[in-house]
């Protein structure tokens, strides 16, 4: 009820407000537990990347023996040695030349075919378009790095040794530029990114009601000024926005680059970040991490401002709502091409390489007896002393319980704490705690993976008051992860919550339930899909999760995504093959129980996290 | 059983928006009680915090004679024990619970026993004529349904004050007519006090024994729904009230003007009081020009403009000097648009108010 008032009514205090306050918590004490949680999420979120930055200008241990700076003194030699320095380029400034131009390239390259396709399927007679938008959300679930390996089983070659590739094994032994560095990195990064492009282009399609259309139709416009003055311009928002979300994609990614680079040295940000921690410098680690984060929450805070302006476009409800398809008439033939190859090259051919690389002793040599299981069951493998199948693998099962462990622990937190967050921002709407508690979860959204588990490196690796250096323990990998995915449950949990609205605990409330009564009989039975829904999603991410933890596993806490990172470098390239598909599976799993149980469709769900 | 006082209840959103404004109001035992007025005007919150859903900045609540809410004390009573019932606009049916187990909740809440329970449940149902329905899920409803449910499930528990926020509003017309019979045959059934939002004049006006209309957080006048009609407060009642709404003249320094001192020739009491002048569009007779009225009667020349059947009578707008005024007629007119006519009215039917904008009543002259 917003109703102005005139003036002359008397002014009520704001100690009188704080007293009405006070005395609505008492039978509300969900509001008192979101006081601590704002704090306890201030903390987590805020105080990472603010000890980050201090560290970009103060001496650490390990930087005082080679910089003979005193501990803890002040100084701009990192900022110096970063920005301006003669090392400086390698350090920096090349790996942000090429993110910069690879991101460019790969978002030019993945948004023009993206669109397309999602014109095919939104608005054509294309046959067979249900099955290609749902097998199109397939190649988005695999986890980024996914066609590095595929990549790498085709195409690597003697510079990195070990077993030949695909490739080599026909004969054909690829040059450098080919196998690694650039080209390999570009084509993998967009062949990864243009199902999300097209998944954003088929929901902005979808929205634009073809009674806008029509209406210009019978006004006397043709196809081409419709398109140019109605369509394009509805969709430049959702344009920019995917080409933004592309983009602080492409630059936020480790695994691609990290398997298709380091062969050559070829370093993006990511990589430079992770190799400058690697050497040992946490004062440039700070520098670098502290650009990443930077760029990344200017690239997210533009799309924020462009999706802001695209809502203004929003003016329909559903209803009415509907899209007259074109006829594709003699381009039939052509378009179902297109899409079919679309789906072969991002789905079927790095699967189908995967699983034969993980069946064969040599790839690429299609003879009976090159075909095995050993690199599944078997106890003893004859080309690789020491190791065993996948699932006798020591190292590998030790790294699936500790993902497991990992990315469960981190979704339960998720998902229950989203769905807090979303109760409190709906009992409370209009309150400072309830805007407070909607920004403060979303914040990890804008800070790069990558960059913020530098951050918490930085944050945690000490210890601070009563919170003891968790460097090395699975503790800080579950603190990252959950605070990492927050913005996605707190955001499901917000939504959830607003269509239940506040009645039905209400109505409860008026029936005579008490809190807990009415948490137990009313808000969680109706939410348990929403429940599930931001329990499963995290844990999915998280199992595919790598930027995220490559900085912070250590030899005790390796998750399956860095143990392949690992067998990729010794060329156990069965063994990572085989891990891959073990995620693979476990998210396809994970997925169809998740749409079992809750009777919803991933293709749209799935758009944005 | 059943008497709610509210004292100078105050309420703000924010640091300046007033919802409710000081309102005092008594409400009876057994009366069916309407809050009218249009949305924003601080109904709704007004119902909430009655519940407790929403907690006063001032003031007092009392239930017969108990405080539930007072501004110095504190919320005393929490909703979930305050026993009332409150019907929502959205229904807020239970969509895991079926029809059944919805309206048994609230006896669960009180400890009533199985056996008695599932007497209770029958006997509300047969009531509500929705006993076929017991094993449904909310979804598998019709709105009407959901409606009859949702009333199922507050009567369940015999509440002696029932608040009802908006609850036909999300129904269709001819459902909307069938349940305010209903909800009045109820009432005269069960005999408890209702206290019940609504914007539309129709629903207040046919179903409640009083009327408070409220506008800008302010109460305007509180009277059984004929007294509101004929009655009107103030001008923002008789604005409000009558549909097609009541026509108004007055002082604009236009045209206007000569209207308003046509109308005040008629008064000799009080006559500088009058300063707005309302007319209801079924008091107004459309007669030919320089017709000859009594000394009962005021006329005035004006212009036909357009001529609305709307199935049970005519509505005809006219320009009565630079004001568009509606006058309602039973009888097929025999006018044509953009002609020359004029208007007479009854004088003992004009309605006069101050510069105050507040009612003018003449001892003698209605």
């Amino acid at each position: 009820m917003n109703q102005p008032s005139s003036k002359d009514r008397t002014p009520i205090l704001r100690i009188e407000r704080f007293q009405n306050w006070l005395r609505f918590i008492r039978y509300e004490p969900i509001a008192l537990v979101a006081a601590i949680v704002t704090v306890l999420l201030t903390y987590l979120v805020l105080a990472p990347v603010g000890s980050m930055l201090v560290d970009t200008v103060r001496v650490q241990i390990r930087d005082s023996a080679t910089t003979g700076l005193e501990v803890g003194s002040y100084t701009t030699y990192f900022l110096h040695r970063v920005f301006v320095s003669r090392v400086s380029d390698r350090l920096f400034w090349t790996p942000l030349a090429r993110t910069l131009i690879i991101a460019s390239v790969v978002t030019l390259a993945a948004l023009p075919f993206g669109a397309f396709l999602a014109w095919l399927t939104v608005r054509t007679d294309l046959p067979g378009k249900k099955i290609l938008s749902s097998a199109m959300v397939i190649p988005y679930m695999l986890p980024s790095w996914t066609f590095a390996v595929a990549w790498l089983n085709i195409m690597k070659n003697r510079r990195l040794g070990g077993l030949p590739s695909i490739a080599e094994s026909f004969g054909f032994s690829p040059p450098d530029w080919l196998a690694y560095g650039a080209f390999p990195i570009i084509v993998c990064q967009a062949l990864h990114l243009f199902p999300f492009a097209y998944l954003l282009f088929g929901n902005a399609l979808r929205s634009v009601d073809s009674q806008m259309e029509d209406s210009a139709r019978i006004l006397g416009a043709q196809k081409g000024v419709i398109a140019r003055r109605i369509i394009l311009p509805l969709l430049k928002p959702a344009l920019l926005s995917a080409f933004l979300l592309t983009f602080s994609r492409v630059l936020g990614s480790f695994g691609t680059p990290y398997i298709l680079g380091s062969p050559v040295r070829y370093l993006l940000l990511p990589t430079a970040l992770y190799s400058s921690f690697q050497v040992g410098t946490p004062g440039v680690s700070a520098v670098i991490a502290s650009v990443t984060i930077l760029l990344g929450m200017s690239l997210i805070a533009l799309d924020m401002y462009f999706v802001r302006e695209y809502r203004r476009f929003v003016t329909v409800g559903g209803k009415g709502s509907m899209s007259r398809l074109s006829a594709l008439g003699k381009w039939k033939w052509p378009a179902i091409i297109f899409a079919g190859l679309a789906f072969i090259i991002t789905t079927i051919i790095p699967l189908v390489t995967i699983i034969l690389t993980s069946i064969m002793y040599r790839p690429g040599v299609f003879s009976l007896s090159n075909f095995t299981l050993d690199f599944w069951f078997g106890r003893y493998i004859s080309i690789m002393p020491g190791q065993q199948g996948l699932f006798l693998n020591q190292s590998i099962i030790a790294a699936a319980w500790n993902s497991f462990r990992i990315a469960g622990a981190a979704a339960v937190i998720c998902g229950i704490t989203g769905l807090f967050v979303g109760y409190v921002v709906v009992k409370m709407p209009n309150s400072k705690t309830s805007a407070f508690l909607r920004q403060v979860s979303f914040l990890p959204y804008l800070v790069p993976s990558i960059g913020f588990a530098a951050a918490c490196l930085s944050f945690f690796a000490v210890r601070r008051g009563p919170v003891p250096s968790l460097y090395g323990t699975l503790t800080l990998l579950i603190i990252v992860m959950s605070i990492k995915y927050l913005p996605f449950a707190s955001r499901s949990g917000i939504s959830a919550m607003m269509q239940m609205g506040n009645e039905p605990e209400e109505a409860a409330r008026v029936a005579g339930a008490s809190w807990g009564k009415r948490m137990s009989r009313i808000v969680i039975p109706i939410q348990k899909h929403a429940l599930i829904t931001a329990i499963m999603l995290p844990f999915i991410s998280g199992m595919k999760e790598q930027s995220l933890v490559i900085m912070l596993a250590t030899p005790g806490t390796e998750v399956m995504t860095t143990q392949i990172l690992r067998f990729i470098e010794y060329g156990f390239s069965q063994l990572a093959n085989a891990t891959v598909l073990a995620i693979v599976v476990i998210i396809f799993f994970v997925t169809f129980l998740m749409e079992r149980i809750t009777g919803s469709n991933l293709a749209s769900g799935f758009s944005r996290s | 059983m059943g008497t709610i006082e509210l004292k100078h209840i105050t309420k703000t959103f924010g640091p300046t928006v007033k919802a409710v404004d000081n309102l005092n109001l008594t409400i009876e035992s057994g009366h069916f009680i309407c809050l009218l007025g249009p949305s924003g005007c601080g109904k709704t919150t007004t119902l909430r915090m009655i519940a407790g859903l929403d907690m006063p900045d001032a003031g007092e609540i009392i239930l017969d004679g108990k405080t539930l809410f007072s501004g110095e004390k504190g919320n005393l009573v929490p909703t979930e024990k305050r026993e009332l019932g409150l019907v929502f606009q959205s229904y807020a049916l239970w969509p895991h619970m079926t029809v059944a187990q919805n309206v048994s909740f609230g006896l669960e809440m009180r400890n009533v026993d199985k056996s008695k329970r599932k007497k209770i449940i029958g006997d509300v149902l047969d009531l509500l004529h929705i006993n076929q329905l017991e094993n449904r899920y909310p979804s598998q409803l019709s709105g009407g349904q959901q409606q009859r449910v949702a009333l199922a499930r507050m009567l369940a528990v015999s509440p002696d004050v029932l608040l009802l926020d908006e609850p036909l509003s999300n129904l269709d017309a001819k459902l909307r007519l069938e349940m305010r019979a209903e909800l009045k045959r109820l009432h005269e059934t069960l005999g408890n006090t209702i206290i019940y939002v609504t914007h539309d004049q129709l629903e207040a006006m046919t179903m409640s024994t009083k009327i408070a209309v409220m506008h800008e957080g302010l109460l305007q006048q509180c009277a059984p729904p004929m007294d509101i009609y004929r009655k009107p407060g103030n001008v923002t009642v008789a604005e409000f009230v009558g549909s097609p709404p009541m026509n108004l003249f007055s002082h604009t320094g236009g045209k206007q003007d000569a209207v308003v001192e046509s109308i005040k020739k008629c008064y000799t009491e009080q006559k500088e009081r009058i300063d707005i002048i309302g007319v209801r569009p079924e008091d107004i007779k459309v007669v030919p020009r320089g017709t000859e009225v009594g000394e009962d009667t005021w006329y005035y020349p004006a212009e036909v403009q357009t001529l609305l059947p709307t199935g049970s009578e005519w509505i005809i707008s006219l320009l009565v000097e630079d004001v568009m005024v509606f006058a309602s007629v039973a009888d097929d007119p025999e006018y044509k648009p953009k002609t020359p006519a004029a208007i007479a009215v009854k004088k003992n039917t004009v309605h006069l108010f101050d510069s105050q904008r507040q009612r003018i009543d003449f001892s003698g002259s209605r």
